[in-house]
């Protein structure tokens, strides 16, 4: 089975399964904008984390209260087996790519 | 530093943001806001930290977010339905007397409705088998130097030839000309016979199809005449009325070359033959009609339809229209007269115009019909909405269990529209059964067979009475369907009752609005009655009693007369050329020298009886000279006298005038003011003139001792004059009586209206009373306890009600006061609005209300105070 990753979408995932059962929405856009100097608003990576559900790459299961965001519980999101899946399938495409490219190309910098 | 519970975001933001996203996700999102908003704060100001935010929450606007819990949203209950209808039909068995309030409440408005809503169709039935019916058009006139501006449905004769010859555009143009009427006399019995000249087009442009005879000749000899299927059997019967000669009276001979197949439906032409238009010329010739073809002046004779051949230009038509006007009109000319065109299908119901061709429902009858529906309706749906959310105490805990089951606020809307629907389906059923009562007896009225209802149900109808009571049942049962549904499950059950009757404000002012509205009834339809007796039992200055009017039917008086006068019980005949007080006037111009400006004055053409026949006062002079041979002499009222310029009547004996053009006459008399007009006018200057010429009626005065025998002889006396027409007479009370019986039928249709409305009125206090009363049984129980005496009681739970009728009489009062003088101030001869009259209505309204409240308030007393407080 072939999977739809877009750019976003895969970072989002890749942090999802970095952050191992402990990703939820806030945790998500702070890793992205630390790690990757990029910056995001959070309602698009919910919007991602949502679409991600969707396609069934991830699940999601609300946690357990904490006394900081007034107690609110978040909502966990894990990567599924069919996540784990498309991030390899999104890999491998990339690692095939790279191969393709003669070493002339980065050679002549 | 400020705690940790300072750092709050803007609540606004979070309240938007709780109002936008109502799912599952909302708490995690709003979780994640608030955790980001510290890590706003610690970095940002307050002001920027508020803005990004408030940007967030702005930025969460998205498919995920305004997405409703989506198993519940798309849930259709339709495997509820079964339940609803099931439980909805207990309750109605269960509750018999609030059901039956609100079947016959219902109901009756309902019937009142359907009516409406039967006439309605009926009256916008006219003219719908014509196939060209959205193409044909007529020209109307309006004249702009006319005291009135009313458009006119005639116009003058030449302007069907000149559009003939002017303008292009036009396919069929058919002229109807009147004056096509007179009696035909058959095997010694006359018949009236009415209808009109008309061009063969008229076969072309509308669908009037012929039985028999060609319809392209039929019309186009002179003398031709084509006979409604109906007319032609009634005077040839079984014989081929084909070919058949006529005799119409002072018309001449006619040939039947056609008749009509019977009409498909209404139409707003109405009509018993028509003639060829050929025929008009040689009669105008013959001065037999009077010259009209080639007179622009005549602008009631005739009507002019048409079509166009292709895509209507009404504004090219307009502009020939403008430009015909223009060449035969100027200020100059008598009439200044603009053309108008009209669709056929504007015309009934339409704009109300002067010389229809036929019958013609005015606009805003149709407009008062519906106002009137919606008002009857709304009264009903008020008391629905009233009595549900007041039995609604005892469902409370239905609808808790229902939530708790899961049921969702608009299943149980849904729940208790089905049960207002079903209920306004039984209305239907009864209002049906009352319709079948009603419908005869509203034929029956003088105004239905003026404006032609034939109240004939057919299916369309009845589809719209379903549609028309699903719609009510819909819209009765939505307030308190809304009520119910926004029951809390916890206080339903733990019985701390339903949502606060936050309404009950606005029921009352619902029932003070419906008692102001039966109160208006109530006085106004009083007063048109009122004042309609006040007009026939008023003296009108002369006597009407056992006078009988006897029309001449074109016999000679001079013989007539002597042969009723032979009659023993006939103590006098006068002649007269018209009936005082039913409408009718005739005008003659009258001066006192050659060089006076002429003015108009109504006139009689009486004889010497007269004034004592009718014993009218002399207040100078004297009665005519028996016997004159020409006319000479003149009696005038007070009102002329001084308006001729005589400082005192008896001053006018003796004088000269001229009436007409050269009759030179003196007055010879002078008679008390009499009402010779309908009464809602003044008096005008009057002329008795003695002109036996144009007598139309002998009045004679009988002793009225037996009248089934007197009328037998007066009969009689006639059949040996005339034995081709009926005896045609009326009593001269009875005649007056029938030209008011018109606004009788007002007074019956606002009457019945009125009652109507007090019963839904009654029927809402009714409600609201039983409402407001259970709910104070606890209180009243304690009160009794305690010692409280009846009428301590009756004063609690009467009071506010009591309140509530004043308030609605006085405004009631008020409204019906200004309202009346309005259309009372039309009428020079009047009642006044008398505060026994309010008073009546006051009382009416006090003894529905008490028969209502206090039944409920008896109730309330007798009930054992043990039963009602044994729960606590």
């Amino acid at each position: 089975m072939r999977f739809n990753l877009g750019e976003f979408e895969e970072i989002v995932l890749l942090v999802v399964a970095a952050q191992n059962d402990k990703a939820y929405g806030l945790s998500v856009t702070t890793a992205i904008e630390k790690e990757l100097q990029r910056s995001v608003t959070m309602s698009s990576v919910h919007t991602a984390l949502y679409r991600l559900e969707e396609k069934g790459l991830v699940k999601s299961e609300v946690g357990g209260t904490t006394k900081s965001r007034g107690g609110r519980r978040k909502r966990i999101f894990m990567i599924s087996a069919a996540g784990k899946e498309a991030l390899l399938q999104a890999k491998d495409a990339r690692t095939h790519l790279w191969s393709m490219i003669p070493k002339i190309v980065f050679e002549s910098r | 530093m400020s705690s940790k519970n300072t750092i709050q975001p803007p609540k606004w933001a979070d309240k938007f943001f709780m109002w936008y996203c109502k799912n599952e996700l909302a708490e995690s999102i709003l979780g994640d806001l608030h955790e980001r908003y510290e890590f706003y704060r610690k970095e940002y100001s307050l002001i920027r930290s508020n803005y990004l935010y408030w940007m967030d929450i702005l930025r969460f606007i998205n498919r995920h977010t305004l997405q409703r819990t989506s198993n519940r949203k798309t849930f259709i209950p339709t495997i509820m339905l079964k339940n609803y209808t099931l439980v909805a039909l207990r309750n109605i068995k269960r509750n018999k007397a609030f059901t039956m309030i609100n079947v016959i409440g219902l109901s009756i408005s309902m019937a009142v409705c359907l009516l409406i809503l039967a006439t309605i169709d009926d009256q916008t039935s006219y003219d719908e088998f014509h196939a060209q019916r959205e193409n044909i058009y007529r020209v109307t006139h309006e004249r702009l130097n006319a005291e009135v501006n009313l458009p006119i449905a005639t116009t003058p004769m030449p302007l069907g030839d000149k559009l003939r010859n002017e303008y292009a555009g036009l396919e069929h143009i058919v002229q109807f000309r009147r004056g096509f009427s007179g009696e035909i006399v058959d095997n010694g019995k006359a018949i009236n016979i009415n209808g009109y000249y008309t061009n063969p087009e008229v076969f072309d442009l509308f669908d009037f199809e012929l039985e028999v005879g060609n319809p392209s000749t039929a019309l186009s000899e002179p003398s031709s005449v084509v006979l409604r299927k109906d007319i032609a059997e009634k005077f040839f019967r079984d014989k081929d009325p084909m070919g058949q000669d006529l005799n119409v009276e002072g018309l001449g001979q006619f040939k039947v070359t056609g008749v009509l197949k019977e009409l498909p439906g209404k139409t707003h032409i109405n009509f018993e033959a028509l003639s060829s238009f050929s025929t008009v010329a040689s009669l105008e010739k013959q001065e037999i009609l009077g010259e009209s073809l080639s007179d622009w002046e005549k602008l009631s004779t005739g009507w002019v339809y048409f079509n166009f051949k292709e895509e209507p230009k009404l504004d090219d038509l307009q502009y020939t229209l403008n430009r015909i006007s223009d060449e035969n009109y100027n200020e100059d000319s008598e009439y200044e007269v603009v053309f108008g065109i009209q669709k056929m299908t504007d015309i009934t119901p339409g704009p109300f115009m002067g010389n229809q061709i036929g019958q013609s429902m005015p606009n805003f009858f149709i407009y008062g019909l519906v106002v009137l529906a919606i008002l009857i309706m709304t009264c009903a749906a008020f008391n629905y909405a009233n009595l549900t959310t007041a039995r609604a105490l005892t469902r409370f805990k239905e609808v808790g269990v229902r939530k708790v089951m899961g049921s969702t606020k608009g299943q149980v809307i849904i729940q208790f529209i089905i049960e207002a629907v079903l209920v306004s389906l039984f209305s239907l059923l009864l209002a049906i059964g009352l319709l079948k009562l009603l419908i005869p007896a509203f034929e029956s009225l003088n105004l239905s067979s003026i404006l032609e209802w034939k109240l004939n149900p057919d299916t369309k109808v009845y589809v719209q009475f379903l549609v028309f009571s699903l719609v009510t049942g819909i819209a009765t049962g939505f307030f308190p369907s809304l009520y119910m549904s926004s029951v809390k499950p916890i206080n339903a059950l733990n019985g701390s009752g339903g949502p606060k009757m936050s309404g009950i404000g606005l029921r009352k002012s619902l029932i003070v609005t419906q008692l102001v509205i039966s109160i208006v009834l109530i006085i106004s339809s009083t007063l048109v009655h009122r004042q309609i007796k006040y007009m026939m039992t008023r003296d009108y200055g002369f006597q009407r009693n056992n006078i009988v009017n006897v029309a001449l039917q074109g016999q000679d008086f001079d013989l007539l007369k002597p042969a009723l006068e032979k009659l023993p019980f006939v103590e006098q005949v006068s002649g007269a050329n018209n009936i005082p007080n039913i409408g009718r006037h005739d005008d003659i111009e009258i001066r006192k020298t050659v060089s006076d400006e002429a003015e108009d004055y109504n006139y009689f053409s009486v004889d010497e009886n007269y004034i004592g026949n009718l014993q009218i006062k002399l207040v100078a002079g004297t009665n005519f000279t028996p016997k004159q041979t020409e006319e000479r002499e003149v009696i005038i009222n007070e009102q002329a006298a001084e308006s001729l310029g005589f400082a005192d009547p008896s001053e006018a004996i003796g004088s000269n005038v001229i009436l007409g053009d050269s009759t030179n006459v003196n007055i010879v008399g002078v008679v008390k003011n009499y009402n010779f007009m309908i009464l809602y006018m003044e008096i005008r200057p009057l002329l008795l003139r003695y002109n036996p010429e144009e007598f139309e009626w002998a009045q004679a005065k009988v002793t009225g001792a037996n009248p089934i025998q007197e009328l037998k002889e007066l009969e009689s006396v006639w059949a040996g004059f005339d034995p081709n027409h009926e005896f045609d007479y009326k009593y001269f009370d009875d005649q007056i009586e029938e030209f008011y019986a018109m606004f009788y039928d007002i007074v019956y249709i606002i009457g019945l209206i009125s009652i109507l409305s007090i019963v839904i009125a009654g029927m809402g206090l009714l409600g609201i009373a039983t409402y407001s009363i259970q709910t104070r049984l606890k209180e009243v129980g304690i009160r009794k306890i305690l010692g409280a005496e009846g009428k301590n009681l009756v004063l609690l739970l009467g009071k506010s009600f009591f309140i509530m009728i004043v308030v609605s009489t006085l405004i009631g009062g008020l409204i019906s006061f200004f309202g009346n003088k309005a259309w009372l101030e039309l009428f020079a001869y009047r009642i006044t609005f008398g505060y026994d009259i309010l008073g009546i209505a006051f009382l009416f309204i006090i003894v529905v209300g008490g028969l209502t409240i206090g039944t409920q308030t008896w109730k309330a007393m007798r009930t054992n105070p043990a039963d009602i407080l044994r729960n606590e």
